[in-house]
């Protein structure tokens, strides 16, 4: 069992190495982009909402594998020049951020409306109320939440590895390995390991971040 | 009544589960592993064989479960028009059919999935343009090589490139689990591989200029340009890939029925197969292979 890790060692590391950088990254991008839209879908101009909402339905309904071939091929197809790494983590940023956004607005109505008038008859404009006061709290409320996603973008992050793009993640190093030494138990076993280790660690960091920040009501 | 009415719903429930189960299950028998397509007629008269060998078995079912590529043309892919799926492997697997007097069940097999197909049973042969060579040769049987195709690279018509030795530091598509992905490590290290699972998805990816040259089998490679005749073929032979039939391991009763079949199949059947499928395309001519597997794997 361990011999088919020990002999393939490098292919398997450079796999978590990819899965590792593309969760990262995707994970920044669906954060900063899932906040963005969980604000136009608070705003105070109904237009704004609507764009907000229009986001999360497009981006929640579409399989991941579709959003894939139409930011890689699709693209591609229409003269531009995008690579697979690109579209890969818009495609997993994309697609985590509605969900990201959705969390963030459930987290956004835990936020009392008192404090929010309060704010408001204290001088702060809608922005600044949005950012200081609801946004930090909402974040609070909705780290369990987010928790969840981010172990299920872990796991969608292999879709991106099979898929055309054909990068070489964790799965596909597997694969190769698999391909090469038809040791196939063996080799989809340490593929479970590593993205494990990855799911684990998020559940770790997400537990502190809880115990740390999490409102308790 | 509150627990009649949940009681009705649990009914409810499990009739629609044992429904839908039911359902999958015929299915099941039908198509093993995501849909095939009975094609072939059962001959009246064959051969008897003995109790408990494979062939036996298989006509016992009354079906050879055979594993084809369903998007590589020449060999095994899906006409657009009839929804068949068709080819230079599916004709030698309607001939083994035949000889066996039972229906041929095609299954589709990529190139990563055939030997575990092999090995779990859920394909009785592979006939999905697997070149013969010795590592397989540990996991699974192979028949004599039934065609002899040649490692070639394709690039689009403007393309730079001229042969292996060009690939260094350009994208390389071929599929995962084919004997390329070894090749292009030793004869063009530098280059960079793009492993897929399927030669249409090169196809896409070359076409769409993600990747600046595909390599693999000249007759995998003829059928893509026969889809798009911008495409061209360059660089000389790089391997030379004998296809054989891949069945599980140390059958040799199945081994030596499957050859004696083959034999008979390259006096009288193979020809007007390559010619259909190959000659018309590639006007080259061509004569059955007359290596054995033995010979092959001799190197």
């Amino acid at each position: 069992m361990i011999d088919v890790l020990t002999e393939n060692l490098d292919q398997f590391a450079s796999g978590l190495w990819v899965t590792t950088r593309l969760v990262l990254v995707s994970f920044v991008i669906a954060l900063l982009l899932g906040t963005v839209v969980a604000a136009l879908r608070v705003a105070p101009s109904r237009w704004l909402q609507r764009l907000g909402a229009l986001y999360v339905e497009i981006f929640r309904n579409l399989p991941l594998l579709v959003l894939l071939f139409i930011s890689f091929a699709g693209l591609r197809r229409a003269g531009v020049d995008i690579g697979p790494w690109t579209a890969g983590i818009a495609s997993l940023g994309i697609y985590t951020s509605a969900y990201v956004a959705e969390a963030l607005r459930s987290g956004v109505f835990a936020v009392s409306r008192g404090q929010i008038e309060a704010s408001l008859s204290l001088g702060l404009t809608q922005a600044q109320t949005l950012r200081q006061i609801v946004l930090p709290q909402a974040f609070r409320t909705v780290i369990a939440p987010l928790g969840s996603i981010t172990i299920a973008m872990v796991k969608n992050s292999a879709i991106v590895g099979a898929s055309l793009l054909a990068l070489p993640d964790l799965l596909k190093q597997a694969r190769v390995v698999n391909s090469n030494t038809f040791q196939t138990t063996e080799s989809f076993f340490w593929a479970a390991v590593g993205y494990m280790l990855l799911t684990v660690t998020a559940t770790v960091i997400f537990r502190a971040l809880e115990s740390r920040y999490a409102v308790r009501r | 009544m509150r627990t009649d009415l949940w009681r009705l719903f649990l009914v409810a429930l499990t009739a629609c589960a044992l429904a839908l189960g039911a359902a999958s299950c015929g299915d099941d028998e039908e198509e093993p592993a995501g849909g095939g397509t009975a094609q072939e007629e059962a001959t009246a008269e064959a051969e008897e064989f003995p109790a408990g060998s494979t062939m036996a078995a298989i006509q016992e079912r009354g079906e050879i479960r055979i594993g084809v590529k369903y998007d590589v043309p020449p060999f095994g892919f899906r006409n657009p028009n009839t929804g068949d799926v068709e080819g230079f492997d599916v004709d030698f697997g309607m001939a083994v059919a035949e000889k066996l007097g039972v229906e041929a069940e095609l299954v589709e097999a990529i190139s990563d999935n055939r030997i575990p197909f092999i090995q779990d049973g859920t394909v009785d042969l592979v006939l999905s343009t697997m070149t013969i060579n010795a590592e397989r040769a540990e996991e699974i049987g192979f028949t004599d090589p039934y065609f002899i195709a040649r490692g070639r690279i394709l690039v689009p018509g403007d393309s730079d490139i001229a042969g292996i030795d060009d690939l260094a530091g350009r994208k390389v598509c071929t599929a995962l689990g084919s004997t390329y992905e070894e090749t292009l490590k030793t004869e063009a290290p530098e280059a960079d591989l793009r492993l897929v699972d399927a030669y249409s998805e090169c196809l896409e990816l070359l076409q769409n200029g993600a990747v600046d040259a595909i390599s693999t089998d000249d007759v995998i490679l003829t059928g893509m340009i026969i889809q798009d005749d911008t495409l061209q073929l360059v660089g000389d032979e790089l391997t030379v890939e004998p296809y054989g039939g891949g069945f599980k391991k140390d059958d040799t009763e199945f081994a030596e029925f499957l050859n004696g079949v083959l034999e008979e199949y390259k006096a009288d059947g193979w020809q007007q197969s390559y010619d259909e499928w190959l000659g018309q395309y590639t006007g080259e001519e061509a004569s059955p292979p007359d290596q054995t597997l033995d010979e092959v794997l001799a190197g």
